[in-house]
């Protein structure tokens, strides 16, 4: 039942045939980098014509976005709602698994990542970002009762992150220095996760030996199992997290900016931030970029 | 696991039967268009079905849905994951369902398409009435283990975010901290659809024997 | 478009080791399920009822069962009766147990298509028992398979891109955490697809090189 790309007719010699395959490899090859692309962000007009926005957010990722009952919840999907009210345009929202939010944005297909996006020095070649969300910083997590007790026991470790984070380029510069502070010693070995739920079940079996994220989503998850896990020290340095929009595309930033700025002046992003990160963060720059 | 976790399992389940039956719908009838394009041997066409169908029977489920999903959008063809997700599941079912009705084409005995060629029968009048209603017979069970196969590898379609029935179990899991009830619940489901399935088979199969040839 | 190709050149560590991780999990499944299916075909054919029930309950539940929901089944439920182990060995277990049923129903296949005459021939002559299984029936069985056993080998490559769901790093899983990285979706998944037809065009063409030396054989 297999396949053969040649069918050998009587009388075609096998150099015949190679000559064949070689050409249609190369015309193959030809045809998919001679492919350019087609991005675009949308400008304030297209958006306005199009009546609404469209953002991208993740799907599990607490206490900033997850599903609870049925429901989009969590404080980035509540400031959106407050933003909704305000930015005059419609907002389309689609949940997906965070290793296609950045990406999406980057090909044109969101205008916005609506999501806890950190802000670091190589995003921001890539990307603009509106008025900062919170701050944040990354910390690792282990089991409760682990021997891990500081920076340097992560020597030997497996420590598990999400695929594409700011999280994970924070661990594998916390691996450099650990190498260079131990004499080529780092972390055991470093696991790439789709989602965090399947990262912090992992660490609850004894896969992997610390979990890094944010201090935020890790007290989150102490909170909720304070029997299981416990919080460890900072891995990385402190940094914002703010919505995410391609490099350029001032329009959509304008618009979302004035909403933000706007809540942020009612004290109503104070608040929320107090329900769902437990801290508010007053001292913020308006803009990051 | 409360009652909303069954029932969202149950919404997933029937997410994946939706999909599925969206991509058979579609891909069933696509893949009869590749078989006829290759049995016809349609000059340059012939040669690009052929890759094509070496290249998708090739291709993990997963990976085509990823690929469909985030790297469309590069050429401005920007999917919502419901779309994608059925792009993807009728292209991968398309090209297993041309190996199929080919082989139905080929073992297709040769006397009677002569004959037909004999009274000056249009093409598509020989399609339609000689060829087609002994060919479906013929390939009915390998359609329908094809279709079995297909709801098994919806699963794929998680990776972009759609909840059928996999992620609906691994949401569950994750909320209660104990995953194995939900996808065990959700294994019964599954087996449930296939067997429905696996029945159905046996009954098309005994109503309609595959005629013998005289 | 051809930057992104040269990212993915640069990142070609990664890109080989989840290359090799696809193929050691091929390997690794092909191998042991190919050994436990042909010691699970007996009992399919068993004269015992209950034997023969019990083997084919476990491969009908493989069957049904699709492999994702069976790889997050090992994958939690191991731990839950006491079994740990790393993700790789989890996801090889998983693509072992589903592929032996596979492997155990083709080989049946061919076996009970084998001619009875010779079967019969091969007991006058004094085979019987556990030497008939291994000198007659065993030989042919595979030759006859092999093409089968090909297309499975196939299934097993594209079931191996389920496991990127529990983190094992092969190919799939390597090419989407470069894409989220660099932003280069079509360049990675795309070259993901080309190597895995590559992977496939491979195991069908040994499959062919075996089956036409096994005709020789035969004839």
């Amino acid at each position: 039942m297999s396949v053969r790309l040649i069918r050998r007719e009587p009388g075609q010699s096998k150099q015949s045939i190679a000559a064949t395959l070689l050409r249609t490899c190369a015309f193959a090859l030809v045809a998919t980098f001679s492919i350019g692309h087609a991005s675009y962000a949308a400008s304030v007009e297209e958006i306005k014509a199009r009546g609404y926005l469209s953002v991208a957010t993740e799907d599990d990722y607490n206490p900033f976005e997850f599903v609870d009952n049925g429901k989009n919840t969590g404080y980035d999907n509540e400031l959106l709602a407050l933003v909704r009210k305000k930015i005059g345009v419609d907002v389309k929202q689609q949940v997906m698994p965070w290793s296609g939010i950045l990406p999406g944005v980057t090909t044109g297909k969101y205008d916005m990542a609506l999501t806890a996006v950190l802000v670091t020095d190589e995003r921001k070649k890539i990307f603009d970002f509106a008025s900062p969300t919170c701050e944040a910083v990354t910390f690792y997590a282990t089991k409760k009762g682990s021997s891990i007790k500081s920076l340097d026991d992560l020597v030997g470790k497996v420590v598990g992150a999400e695929t594409g984070s700011a999280m994970l380029a924070d661990l594998k510069l916390f691996d450099e220095q650990l190498k260079k502070k131990h004499g080529g010693n780092g972390l055991k070995q470093i696991v790439e996760y789709q989602s965090y739920p399947e990262a912090y079940q992992d660490l609850g079996l004894g896969r992997v030996d610390a979990v890094a994220n944010t201090q935020i989503s890790l007290n989150s998850l102490v909170k909720t199992r304070p029997d299981a896990f416990t919080v460890g020290q900072a891995i990385g340095k402190p940094t914002y997290i703010a919505w995410a929009v391609k490099k350029g595309n001032a329009d959509v930033l304008k618009m979302v900016d004035s909403a933000l700025l706007e809540l942020r002046k009612s004290g109503e992003m104070y608040q929320l931030q107090q329900k769902w990160l437990g801290a508010s963060y007053k001292d913020m720059p308006q803009s990051v970029n | 696991m409360n009652a909303f976790d069954y029932w969202s399992i149950a919404q997933g389940a029937l997410a994946t039967v939706l999909l599925s039956f969206a991509s058979i719908v579609v891909g069933v009838p696509l893949g009869l268009g590749l078989a006829l394009i290759r049995w016809a041997r349609v000059p340059f066409l012939n040669r690009v079905v052929v890759a094509y169908v070496s290249l998708i029977r090739s291709c993990p489920a997963v990976t085509l849905t990823l690929l469909i999903f985030f790297a469309l959008p590069q050429f401005g063809i920007s999917l919502d994951p419901t779309p994608a997700a059925i792009l993807a599941l009728t292209i991968s079912t398309s090209a297993f369902n041309c190996e199929i009705w080919r082989a139905a084409l080929m073992n297709f005995p040769r006397d009677q398409y002569d004959a037909a060629l004999a009274f000056a029968m249009p093409r598509s009048l020989r399609f339609r009435r000689i060829v087609m209603p002994q060919i479906w017979r013929a390939s009915l069970p390998g359609i329908v283990n094809e279709m079995t196969l297909q709801i098994k590898s919806t699963p794929a379609v998680a990776v972009i975010g759609i909840v059928e029935i996999t992620r609906a179990a691994l949401r569950v899991g994750a909320r209660t901290f104990d995953p194995v009830p939900p996808f065990v619940f959700a294994l019964f489901i599954y087996g449930l659809i296939v067997f429905v399935l696996i029945k159905a088979q046996r009954v098309i199969e005994r109503r309609q024997p595959v005629e013998v040839r005289a | 478009m051809t930057e992104h190709f040269l990212i993915i050149w640069q990142q070609r560590a990664d890109v080989l080791s989840g290359l090799l991780d696809t193929l050691g999990l091929l390997a690794v499944a092909a191998a042991a399920s190919l050994l436990l299916g042909a010691l699970l075909t007996p009992a399919l054919m068993s004269k015992r009822p209950a034997v023969a029930r019990l083997a084919t309950l476990y491969v009908d539940a493989m069957r049904c069962a699709p492999f994702l929901l069976f790889v997050y089944l090992i994958y939690f439920g191991l731990p839950t009766v006491g079994i740990r182990m790393s993700n790789w060995w989890a996801g090889a277990v998983a693509l072992i147990l589903y592929n032996t049923a596979y492997m155990a129903e083709l080989l049946r296949g061919a076996w009970a298509g084998l001619p009875t005459p010779m079967i019969e021939a091969a007991r006058a002559y004094g085979f019987h028992g556990f030497g008939m299984v291994r000198h007659i029936i065993l030989p042919q069985v595979f030759t006859v398979a092999l093409p089968m056993i090909g297309n499975q080998l196939v299934q097993i490559v594209k079931d191996s891109a389920f496991l990127t769901v529990i983190a094992v790093g092969e190919l799939t899983h390597q090419m989407n955490g470069i894409q989220a990285t660099y932003f280069i979706p079509f360049a990675a998944f795309v070259t993901a697809v080309l190597l895995y037809w590559a992977i496939c065009l491979v195991i069908e063409g040994g499959s062919g090189l075996l089956s036409r030396f096994a005709e020789e054989r035969r004839a």
